[in-house]
């Protein structure tokens, strides 16, 4: 019994050596190709045979796009890709926003992942050091169609230089329903000063007595239960004039114009909620954009303005559009002098890592899709306004909402990038906001609890 | 390495097979080695080897998959290693135990949102676990399909359609559960009050807490100020920061049903000779509960309690599910191991990550060892 277990045994291993024998050419190949593609990154017109690309997967990590851009990818770019590289195989991982960062940790931490992976705006600050210099092959000298990228270019830059290239611009808007601020017995449109705001949320807001609830919100903001998350702070903080860093490069946050941010903010959430003692209940959740109508009960789902993207006000086609006017945030041109209309402007964007060792392909790759009717046609199964300048025809101008879009975007937009440290401030911002809005800290305690923790986080 | 993706997965478990094939013969050869080096006989030698081999892929998993990730965490608590500085890892001594003890104030406020879960969420979760073991371990139809419903929550776990109905159930305004609650007190009048009044003590305390974390009590005092609440007020749940505590707390009860199985077990072990007898000697079923069958389930509270501690003192899914894109409010229910999650994932501090991960360790280690010395005074095994 014991040998015949010994003979079965030693034949498995036997079995298993002989297949791992198959694999093993290859696996040795490898570092000498990642040697020559390393050497690709130095002198990318040296190594022509790199691009090539005999026997590479090249991966690309994917995060949260619609079914139709995948699908048009797959079918339309990643061919052609492949039938210009004979060889290389283009293989697309869809991720999700939820738990990114903890996927892309490990990517970093191993070295090794995707050759391209999909980030945010501020992000360049954050991986910035771990991301591949890219200039030499997408830079002004080795493609001369950077050009035709509008101001979201720089979200893709670190230190200076290309990382990436970015898909799409997506600029948070206030978006009003005219009507429901007329049957509020609001009729000078949307405000345009800090003053007019807190009157109309006061105003425009309803509360339900028998559920002590929202039944109508006059502005929702980013994350509306709150109203204090950071990105709409920092909206808030641009349209005065704010700069998020003092001439030697010290954050900001003891500014007039940062206290005055933090003042809007915990005024325009007491107009709405009340009291944090007495606060009411947040709006229920509805089917669609918070500004629309709720087609299974015909009801409005209960915001009056929405400040967020274009990706969470109602789709194209809704009727609803008729009624709603499209506007930047104006700051509060009477307190502050310095005051600009101002859409702040979000966007998502592909990195290669510097781990990646297919960098010239991978260049490749982001070229053809983002040639001027790849980043057309990428953004148009989304209904965003792409990032290149020439790209934006076709379903752009076809459409009056991201035609009007497109002229905010071009004539009031300021990138939601360069932010140092973006996750530590963010964490630090959303930490003392909410101590805000309980009322545990007042205005000033909660900017000076940002400042000397940023300062600190930044190491200063 | 071949192209293909699916002889890539073959090749990986072959090469799999053949590790753990080596592994096991590498440690079996090294048990009998030593062995025969004591003494033993042939046949001794022979079962040693045996028993090693077929030991081996567990005693090696727990050494790559345990030991090894252990040594690296402990190692990385010493140093200054960050994944995307892209600077290399420094070597800085204690000094992230030295922030974490003495300066991280988030830190302490995360084990003060710890503590709360733990004191008031562990205690519900143990109650409502035992109160529905005692009514399931009735004879009655359908008992099977109501353990299993009871179970259910903790198969089912924290995924994504349990965290949309959850946000549904738990909405201030349309929300289910806020709706019973109305429908209740407004039905019954009297139970207003009484709700009106937990709604009062849990932001009071809810408000302590938080001024715990600033050492500050300015909120505590308005809650005070502002008095008995309204009678149209209901619990503000993952809305509000005074809320956002008990919500994870629901949630805790919420996944109770293994501690009721064990309460389940512990019940049915209970000789039925105890009940009858108390019965002809004319006991109620409340004072036959609480002389015969909860002293002889002490063992099993005692089990519930450390087990369930422990998941306390470890609590990150429920915040996670319920704070993830809410932010402004989640750092009033920041737990301690969520804090690691942010500090490691969120802003790549591995080091200062892998200190907190050791911090949390050692806080569980003396929780742990304070309950078994403690069991000796309120824990009877008279009958096991």
């Amino acid at each position: 019994m014991q040998k015949k277990l010994f003979a079965l045994l030693s034949l498995l291993v036997l079995a298993s050596l002989v297949l791992a024998a198959c694999g093993t050419p290859a696996a040795t190949e490898a570092p000498a190709a990642a040697t020559e593609e390393a050497a690709a990154t130095e002198a990318p017109a040296a190594t022509e045979a790199a691009a090539s690309g005999e026997g590479t997967t090249l991966k690309i990590y994917l995060l949260d796009y619609t079914p139709d851009t995948i699908a048009w990818l797959k079918e339309e770019i990643n061919p052609a890709f492949e039938a210009a590289h004979p060889g290389v195989t283009v293989e697309i991982t869809e991720g999700s926003w939820s738990g990114w960062d903890t996927t892309f940790s490990g990517f970093f931490a191993a070295g090794e992942g995707p050759d391209i992976i999909n980030l945010g705006s501020e992000m360049n600050t954050l991986y910035g050091e771990n991301l591949a210099d890219m200039e030499a092959y997408l830079g002004e000298g080795a493609w001369d169609e950077i050009s035709n990228f509008g101001p979201a270019l720089e979200n893709a830059k670190y230190d200076g230089s290309l990382r990436g290239l970015p898909i799409f611009t997506a600029p948070r808007y206030v978006f009003c329903r005219t009507d429901l601020m007329e049957a509020a017995g609001w009729t000078t449109g949307t405000p345009q000063n800090f003053a007019d705001w807190k009157e109309f949320a006061s105003t425009a807001s309803v509360i339900d007595p028998a559920t002590n609830s929202l039944t109508q919100q006059a502005l929702v903001p980013v994350d509306a239960g709150s109203m204090a998350d950071w990105q709409w702070w920092l909206l808030v903080f641009y349209s005065l004039g704010g700069q998020l860093y003092k001439e030697d490069g010290t954050p900001n946050f003891d500014s007039p114009e940062a206290l005055a941010a933090t003042q809007f903010l915990l005024d325009m959430r007491q107009a709405t909620y009340g009291e944090a003692v007495n606060a009411v209940g947040a709006l229920p959740a509805g089917q669609g954009s918070v500004i629309d109508v709720d087609d299974a009960t015909g009801k409005d789902n209960g915001a009056v303005c929405l400040a967020h993207s274009g990706w969470a006000a109602p789709a194209f086609d809704r009727p609803t559009w008729d009624k709603i006017s499209i506007e930047p945030f104006y700051g509060d041109p009477e307190n502050f002098p310095n005051s600009k209309p101002v859409v702040l402007a979000f966007n998502d964007w592909l990195a290669v890592p510097e781990y990646s060792q297919n960098k010239e392909l991978a260049a490749e790759w982001l070229k053809l899709a983002f040639s001027k009717e790849g980043n057309n046609k990428w953004n148009e199964t989304m209904g965003l306004i792409p990032a290149r300048n020439d790209s934006q025809y076709g379903y752009v101008t076809e459409s009056a909402q991201l035609q009007r879009e497109a002229e905010l975007a071009s004539q009031y937009g300021v990138g939601f990038a360069g932010i140092k440290e973006a996750a530590k401030l963010s964490t630090i911002m959303q930490d003392a906001l909410g101590k805000l809005i309980t009322e545990e800290l007042t205005v000033e305690e909660v900017n000076a609890k940002i400042q000397e923790e940023y300062i600190a986080a930044l190491g200063q | 390495m071949p192209e293909n993706p699916y002889l890539n997965v073959l090749l990986m478990a072959a090469l799999t097979v053949v590790f753990i094939i080596a592994c096991s013969y590498g440690l079996g050869y090294l048990a009998k080695s030593i062995a025969k080096l004591r003494g033993a006989s042939p046949k001794k030698q022979e079962s040693t080897f045996a028993g090693y081999f077929f030991a081996a892929p567990w005693i090696v998993g727990f050494l790559i998959f345990v030991i090894v990730p252990l040594g690296f965490s402990l190692y990385w608590s010493f140093t200054d290693y960050r994944i995307a500085s892209g600077e290399p890892t420094t070597w800085i001594g204690a000094k992230n135990y030295q922030t974490i003890l003495f300066d991280d104030e988030s830190f302490r406020a995360s084990i003060v949102n710890t503590l709360y879960l733990t004191v008031i969420g562990l205690p519900l979760q143990i109650g409502v676990a035992l109160f529905l073991a005692v009514l399931l371990n009735q004879k009655m139809h359908g008992e099977r399909v109501f353990r299993m419903a009871f179970y259910l929550p903790v198969i089912l776990g924290f995924n994504t359609a349990v965290l949309l109905c959850w946000r549904l159930m738990l909405n201030t305004g349309t929300g289910i559960i806020n709706q019973i609650i109305r429908g209740v007190t407004t039905a019954i009048p009297p139970l207003g009050y009484v709700s009106r009044s937990l709604i009062f003590i849990e932001e009071v305390s809810a408000a302590f807490f938080l001024g715990l974390n600033t050492g500050k009590y300015n909120l505590m005092m308005k809650v005070i100020e502002a008095g008995f609440p309204a009678d149209n007020r209901v619990p503000l749940w993952v809305q509000s920061p005074l809320w956002t505590k008990m919500s994870v707390v629901l949630l805790m009860v919420w996944g109770c049903g293994a501690m009721m199985l064990i309460f389940l077990a512990g019940l049915n072990n209970i000789p039925k000779e105890l009940h009858e007898a108390a019965q002809v000697d004319g006991a109620s079923p409340w004072q036959r509960f609480w002389k015969i069958s909860f002293p002889l389930l002490t063992p099993y509270i005692f089990y519930n309690l450390v087990v369930g501690m422990i998941s306390a003192l470890q609590i990150f899914e429920p915040i996670f599910v319920l704070y993830r894109d809410n932010q402004p409010v989640v750092s009033s229910t920041i737990s301690m191991v969520y804090y690691l999650w942010q500090k490691s994932f969120s802003h790549f501090e591995i080091g200062y990550g892998s200190a907190i991960s050791w911090v949390i360790l050692v806080i569980i280690m003396i929780v742990t060892v304070i309950q078994f010395r403690l069991q000796d005074r309120w824990v009877t095994y008279d009958i096991y």
